[in-house]
């Protein structure tokens, strides 16, 4: 019940405030970036065993950011987490090609949810830092961003332990919010 | 800002005013009377560590510096038999305590307390910083330990195996786990393992709950960020003050295993109804535990024996 009554303030809160779920395979870099957006420091970061919340002022918007946890064992809670979402963020490790694949079925099965229908999607290709990294043209290609029709999505490349390209997704969020 | 200005001056004054006046009348320096009035352990170390970082004498001022260098270069338990009783002689030489006297004692001890803890800090410090490498046969093999430690009865199939989700992992691979604690949550692991295996098998059964069960090693790395937090923003002194001995890196690791132990236990009780209220517990613990440390008679200790081995 707590949970409900938080969401339910959160909805009818001023109209710049956005719930955004944070969501990808265990250690895509999901605390990090979640982390980084709230400025804080990143170098002690540990797994998630359940879920963060942070609340994040950026661009005008209040952002209320959920960072669940990715391993395989917390992907069923996923779930419960989708009411009232805003903005779906799906981080993605450019450089786990070994796990491609099972990021695009999590990914599938996110978008055929029918809680998040038509929920824009915003896809960081994390991890750029990396050599190996793959660039985010490959990660969408892989997981075929192209076919998806039913709402507004995006690639983004970042790094998050770097900082880098994360605010570039920010900047597609606040302008697909006001196309809302 | 005025205020607090304001207010800090009056106290330095008051303070100043109060120490003058009981040193006339005690004839002993403050450091003699924490000694002399305060019990052993957290409460006298505690003071003597404010008492000195009070100071503006320019030789304590002097020694100081010269402590937290070691300690902060990790040469403070290597160099503490020369550095103590220099220590020792410029305090008694600075507040003319005879050096036959019995506070100088104590106060040894304190001083061997309050920077032996200081070096824990950097030591903890650097071994979360080490990552874990797959290519460095000691960490491999230290992980193959713990595994072997877990699950005496069942033989690890393959370097990458799904079978590490049993113990706690989050995939086939620990490696990415130990991220942001590196080899201090590895280290933190084995030692529980190995050191108190009963209690860490009884609580990877309880981790296997079906319905109230967590994951071992991901907790367990997680208790390693939180003990750590506990010793260097401070709270952790009232526990380490209060053991006998100065702490050493062994000592983090007993704090750890104790942690664990105390957070099964309350991970027990609660019967979370799903791995989701890891995240409310979590922070229940955390303050469960802060307010036992703010106490300065805390020290916490396992208090069940360890002999009695489970078979699987």
């Amino acid at each position: 019940m707590g949970l409900l009554s938080m969401l339910k303030r959160l909805r009818s809160s001023p109209d710049k405030e956005l719930r955004i779920l944070l969501l990808g395979l265990d250690n895509a870099g999901k605390t990090t970036l979640m982390k980084k957006l709230a400025s804080e420091d990143v170098s002690h970061i540990t797994p998630t065993q359940g879920f963060n919340i942070k609340s994040v002022q950026a661009d005008g918007m209040k952002l209320n950011v959920w960072d669940i946890g990715g391993q395989r064992k917390i992907r069923p809670y996923w779930r419960n987490y989708f009411e009232f979402t805003d903005i779906l963020i799906y981080v993605v490790d450019s450089a786990d090609r070994k796990r491609v694949d099972e990021t695009g079925f999590e990914l599938n099965e996110l978008l055929n949810d029918d809680k998040l229908e038509g929920v824009p999607v915003l896809v960081y290709a994390n991890k750029q830092d990396l050599a190996l990294a793959a660039q985010a043209s490959e990660i969408a290609q892989e997981l075929n961003l192209h076919l998806i029709r039913d709402r507004p999505w995006q690639i983004q490349a970042c790094s998050g332990i770097r900082g880098e390209g994360i605010k570039e997704g920010l900047e597609w969020i606040g302008q697909n919010v006001k196309k809302k | 800002m005025w205020l607090y200005l304001i207010r800090s001056s009056v106290y330095w004054y008051v303070r100043k005013m109060i120490k003058w006046f009981l040193h006339k009348i005690t004839k002993l320096c403050e450091l003699q009377r924490i000694c002399y009035t305060l019990s052993v352990g957290a409460p006298r170390t505690l003071n003597v560590e404010r008492s000195l970082r009070d100071s503006i004498i320019p030789q304590i001022c002097g020694l100081l510096t010269v402590l937290d260098a070691r300690s902060s270069e990790r040469t403070f338990y290597f160099g503490r038999t020369i550095l103590l009783p220099n220590a020792m002689s410029t305090i008694a030489h600075v507040k003319r305590i005879d050096k036959s006297e019995r506070a100088l004692n104590a106060l040894e001890q304190c001083v061997d307390k309050i920077w032996s803890y200081m070096q824990l800090i950097e030591e903890i410090k650097h071994n979360a910083s080490i990552q874990y490498d797959c290519t460095n046969d000691v960490h491999e093999k230290s992980l193959l330990f713990l595994w072997d430690e877990l699950m005496p009865n069942d033989r690890l199939e393959n370097r990458v195996t799904k079978q590490w989700q049993d113990i706690g992992f989050q995939g086939d691979d620990p490696k990415t786990d130990f991220r942001g604690m590196g080899l201090l949550g590895l280290d933190n692991l084995v030692y529980f393992a190995s050191k108190y295996t009963c209690l860490a098998r009884n609580a990877l059964s309880h981790s296997m709950h079906p319905e109230h069960g967590y994951e071992f090693a991901i907790v367990g790395i997680n208790l390693t960020s939180f003990a750590l937090g506990l010793v260097v923003d401070g709270s952790a002194k009232t526990h380490f003050y209060n053991k006998r001995n100065a702490p050493e890196y062994e000592d983090f690791h007993e704090f750890y295993c104790y942690l664990f132990w105390e957070f099964d236990k309350f991970w027990l009780d609660k019967k979370p109804k799903d791995l989701m209220e890891f995240t409310t517990y979590r922070k229940q613990f955390e303050k469960n535990i802060r307010q036992k440390l703010e106490k300065t008679d805390t020290v916490f200790l396992i208090d069940v024996p360890n002999d009695h081995p489970i078979n699987g």
